[in-house]
């Protein structure tokens, strides 16, 4: 990565007085944004549950993937165990509703704190080491907490935990697949805010430098472990909140789905669109669950296509289909 | 069985699983020597390098029977099918990414993993295919430890396999040039050497190396499949780590360590089985923070 | 170039729904097929669809259900959760009357929800984990014997050798860890002794010294709760180390592939299985049949997927119509319906009235009848 070096081309965050400025040179952004936002609104008034389950998998796995390009796109660590915030959160939420009766809403801070905590164990003392070293670390830590919830009775064992209690809002209840949809659409919405904010924030462009040279970046007085840290952290947040409202629409979990594949699937996501760039991130994950999705006729090689199209992409286009802009 | 003879036996068993795990983290550490990549491909390499030799023993069993003979040769031709094999995927894959980001080069691997084993996968049906050698279970008895001639000649072949590639690595010209490149690429290609073409021999040095150890495996556990290359691939990688990813005494060493780990492993008291890979993996992670560069790594400063 | 890129993308996502969303055209009776025809045990689901095809060919030469013809959709759950509870979406949004199939009680256990809320009728043809019965919402009849009834027949096998101490392995899924938690708890109540109860890893080659612990522990007999592929190793390895006592596996193992790989070793293992063709006599027209349409033997659920179908079928028939709520309570009201595995009646749980298991064992590196 020592090749390119980045300058922060994206309009800084605007202050009010440049607000209507700002506007303006966004307007054509926004407007197909608006289009976009409006179409993903109407979309359940028109499209059958099929349609609708998928595309609810694909929002999904959009929190996930932006929480995981936060490590990293933002950051520009390798996890390869982030499967395991993930079922953290999903967890969570399981062993409160359905053992100890938790409204659900409750479980998310919990499971937020838990996947901090998590977060800080798998951090703290890994992020001093080199790339790789943190790749396999990451692995091994995703491994033990999969292996963890089979194995302990809490968790369910291998068989998991079913029965969670589906929420409600404002005295609907969540069981219908719509409802669910719009749910992890604001959830997706939700994610793509904060990582907007955050990476035209001060950490977001202390997270740039230190990808791009951490030895200036320390230099120039950025606590290269802390700033990691919280990339790690918050990656973590995301992974956990996503597992929260995943246990909720499964009410079903179990520990095959936290396995070291489903890790590489959101890494590959997060590549495959373009690491650190928002739009790009929700590509590849739509990319992610469409693509087998749409070509699941042709049977046994469907996974097979996928593999040569993603190398294919990612040979001709390394940084992603929609890479971050670099200068 | 005394106390003794367990630990004694688990001794044994581990020599014999950290012998494969050796062979296939050879292969990882040393592509990682020459061009600093993880290549994640590697455990599909083993598998392809079983269903190769699946393929050819089936093939030459008609001639030569279901010999030792015949499983050299199969063996032999797998490891050379493989080798190639690697190179290909060295030339079309990771050779146009020498300069991309890390990151990216990190993925094409994961790539061309996931292509090896949906290939197979695809062309096999998703099936279990059993290796016909059933290669009997008589043994030698050393007291209440017991090791099957197929085992011992399992760990014989590959130590042969080590301590030829040792001399190769430390004997020959080839030899000294992949220890030269791995230090300073740039220096290597000013001093003449052709740099391209000693990549080039890695790769299929290493990638016939799994094949060997799948073809090992194969025979020795009886079957073949799409996903068999997943675990030991993870094993491997994991070996070569804890040994010092890119020494090649490293990646023996980690080897024979993992595989005594998890022999021992199953056999600490009040814990059960279950918790085996939670103690590998602990045990790596463990050494990696206090130890970061592995038993025999050396220590390098990083500029990403 | 932004506008061209998001441009791109609309027109991506547009062409993808569109491709989504041409699932269903109005027509005849539509009754949805669930098993994994990708992933690992796809083998064992294209068996089960074959089979539920080949029983919706028979009823339509003969004249098909309530003078309408079947057609099928089959949704591919991959065995595994997440992909099953879309496959359940599919088959729903496309608006099947009922639904036959479930191979891996894990992937299936999801779908009891979506089926349940949407009140489709769903005939689980080979998952039998027990989970399943508390999941069921009312819709969902088991034609496969569950957990409790392989136990019953495990239990009396190992009592009838005189075994004393009993040794468990399964393999960290829901299906086998059940069976081997149900093994357990049965053997203990008995007052006898479980000196192992052991978990492999799935994919794992290498189980020497998890043979080792278990040797030492001198069990009477070994029960491996899992999947026949890493059976065949596990049995095949405690062979080698000189374990020559009672090994038996459960009906997740009962395949020629198990035999095929572990070899010799395998000879005289036991097995309990629900019936297979072979051991059926009724079965032997839907055998032939099968081996004529699809040029392969019929594999270890191709019977109960059969059933499951025909099942199915008569239940529409006797409903009268295709309301699913008239459909399920027609097939809760079955009594002794003449499947090739065997008569079908449920209990008031929806599980099969009388169990069909029988103890197989290996003999000159073929399943047969232990009797």
């Amino acid at each position: 990565m020592s090749k390119q070096s980045q300058t922060p081309k994206a309009a800084p965050a605007p202050s009010r007085s440049m607000l209507l400025d700002w506007l303006a040179i966004q307007r054509n952004r926004i407007t197909i944004l608006m289009i976009l936002a409006g179409m993903a609104m109407v979309l359940p008034l028109v499209a059958n549950n099929y349609v609708l389950e998928i595309l609810t998998n694909a929002w999904f796995y959009v929190v996930l993937c932006l929480g995981l390009n936060i490590v990293v796109g933002y950051a520009g660590l390798l996890d390869l165990g982030y499967a395991a915030f993930f079922a953290v959160g999903a967890y969570t939420t399981g062993i409160l509703t359905s053992e100890f009766g938790v409204n659900f809403w409750l479980t998310i801070p919990v499971a937020v704190v838990a996947s901090m905590i998590t977060g800080v164990i798998i951090g703290g003392p890994t992020l001093r080491l080199r790339s790789d070293y943190l790749a396999i670390v990451t692995l091994g830590f995703g491994e033990i907490v999969r292996i963890c919830a089979r194995n302990l009775e809490i968790t369910g064992g291998a068989s998991g935990l079913i029965g969670i209690e589906r929420p409600s809002l404002f005295g609907l209840h969540l069981n219908q697949i719509n409802h669910f949809y719009y749910v992890f659409l604001a959830l997706a919405i939700l994610a793509c805010f904060i990582s907007y904010r955050l990476q035209h924030s001060r950490l977001g462009r202390a997270w740039q430098y230190v990808r791009e040279d951490e030895d200036a970046a320390e230099a120039m007085g950025i606590g290269r472990v802390a700033i990691k840290l919280y990339a790690y952290v918050i990656g973590a947040i995301f992974g956990g909140v996503a597992g929260c409202f995943f246990a909720a629409k499964m009410t079903a979990i179990s520990p095959e789905t936290f396995m070291f594949q489903q890790s590489v699937l959101i890494l590959v996501g997060v590549v495959l669109g373009g690491m650190g760039k928002i739009p790009g991130v929700v590509i590849g994950a739509f990319a992610l669950v469409l693509f087998p999705e749409v070509f699941r006729g042709i049977g046994s090689m469907r996974m097979l296509v996928f593999a040569v199209v993603m190398l294919v992409i990612i040979l001709y286009r390394p940084e992603g289909i929609w890479p971050a802009r670099r200068t | 069985m005394s106390t003794l003879d367990i630990l004694l036996q688990q001794l044994a068993n581990g020599l014999i699983l950290g012998s494969f795990y050796a062979l296939v983290a050879l292969g990882y550490t040393m592509v990682y020597g020459i061009i600093k990549l993880l290549n994640f491909a590697h455990g599909d390499l083993y598998m392809c390098g079983a269903f190769i030799g699946f393929l050819f023993l089936s093939l030459v069993s008609g001639l030569l029977g279901e010999s030792w003979g015949g499983i050299l040769c199969s063996m032999i031709l797998s490891m050379i099918t493989v080798g190639l094999l690697g190179v290909l995927i060295q030339r079309v894959a990771y050779l146009p990414m020498l300069a991309a980001p890390r990151l990216s080069i990190l993925i094409t691997a994961l790539a061309v993993s996931m292509v090896l084993s949906n290939g197979v996968m695809a062309l096999t049906d998703g099936e279990y295919e059993a290796f016909s050698t059933d290669l009997g279970f008589e043994g030698l008895e050393m007291g209440n430890v017991f090791v099957t001639y197929t085992q011992i000649a399992l760990v014989v072949s590959a130590a042969l396999l080590m301590v030829t590639l040792f001399f190769f690595i430390n004997r020959t010209m080839y030899g000294k040039a992949m220890r030269a490149i791995a230090i300073d690429q740039d220096a290597c290609r000013l001093m003449g050497i052709n740099v391209n073409k000693v990549i080039t021999l890695t790769f299929f040095i290493g990638s016939a190396l799994a094949a060997a150890a799948g073809v090992m495996a194969g025979v020795y556990y009886g079957s073949v499949h799409f996903f068999m290359g997943f675990v030991i691939g993870l094993k491997a990688f994991t070996a070569a780590v804890i040994g010092g990813i890119g020494s090649i005494r490293g990646a023996m060493l980690g080897g024979l360590v993992l595989g005594l780990l998890e022999a021992f492993g199953t056999q600490i008291p009040f814990i059960g089985s279950e918790w085996k890979d939670v103690f590998s993996f602990g045990i790596l992670i463990l050494l990696l923070v206090f130890k970061p560069t592995g038993l025999l790594g050396k220590t390098e400063i990083e500029r990403m | 170039m932004k506008k061209s890129m998001l441009t791109a993308a609309l027109g991506c996502a547009l062409t993808g729904l569109f491709m989504l969303g041409q699932a269903a055209t109005a027509a005849d009776l539509k009754i949805g097929i669930m098993v994994p025809t990708t992933g690992s045990e796809a083998t064992a689901g294209k068996d089960m669809e074959n089979a539920i095809l080949l029983a919706a060919d028979e009823i339509n030469q003969a004249g098909g259900v309530l003078g309408m013809k079947i057609t099928t959709t089959t949704g591919d759950d991959a065995c595994d959760p997440q992909q099953a509870t879309a496959a359940a979406s599919k088959l729903v949004s496309a608006d099947v009357a009922a639904v036959v199939g479930g191979y891996c009680s894990g992937a299936t256990l999801p779908t009891l929800k979506l089926y349940g809320d949407a009140g489709v009728p769903f005939i689980i043809a080979a998952s039998n984990s027990t989970k399943l019965i508390d999941a069921n919402q009312g819709n969902a009849f088991l034609v496969n014997s569950t957990g409790y009834d392989q136990v019953n027949t495990a239990v009396e096998l190992f009592t009838s050798k005189g075994a004393n101490k009993l040794a468990i392995i399964h393999q960290g899924d829901g299906y086998s860890e059940d069976l081997a938690k149900l093994t357990k708890e049965k053997w203990s109540s008995l007052g006898k002794e479980v000196v192992a109860y052991e978990v492999v890893n799935k994919g794992e080659q290498d189980h020497s010294s998890l043979v080792t612990r278990i040797k030492s522990k001198a069990p009477d007999a070994i029960f491996w709760t899992a999947y026949y592929a890493d059976g065949a190793l596990v049995i095949k390895q405690l062979r080698q180390a000189g374990y020559r006592k009672l090994i038996a596996v459960g009906d997740g193992s009962n395949s020629p592939k198990l035999l095929e790989i572990g070899g010799k070793a395998t000879e005289g293992v036991f097995c309990f299985s629900n019936p297979t063709v072979d051991y059926l006599p009724a079965a032997k027209a839907f055998s032939e049949a099968y081996k004529k349409k699809y040029d392969q033997d019929p594999d270890a659920y191709s019977s109960l997927a059969y059933d499951g179908m025909k099942l199915m079928a008569d239940a529409i028939q006797r409903a009268g119509s295709t309301d699913k709520a008239a459909i399920i309570k027609a097939i809760a009201a079955t009594k002794d319906f003449k499947g090739i595995a065997g008569p079908i009646s449920f209990t008031p749980k929806n599980t099969l009235a009388h169990s069909n298991f029988v103890t197989l064992i290996a003999k000159g590196g073929k399943w047969v009848l232990n009797k």
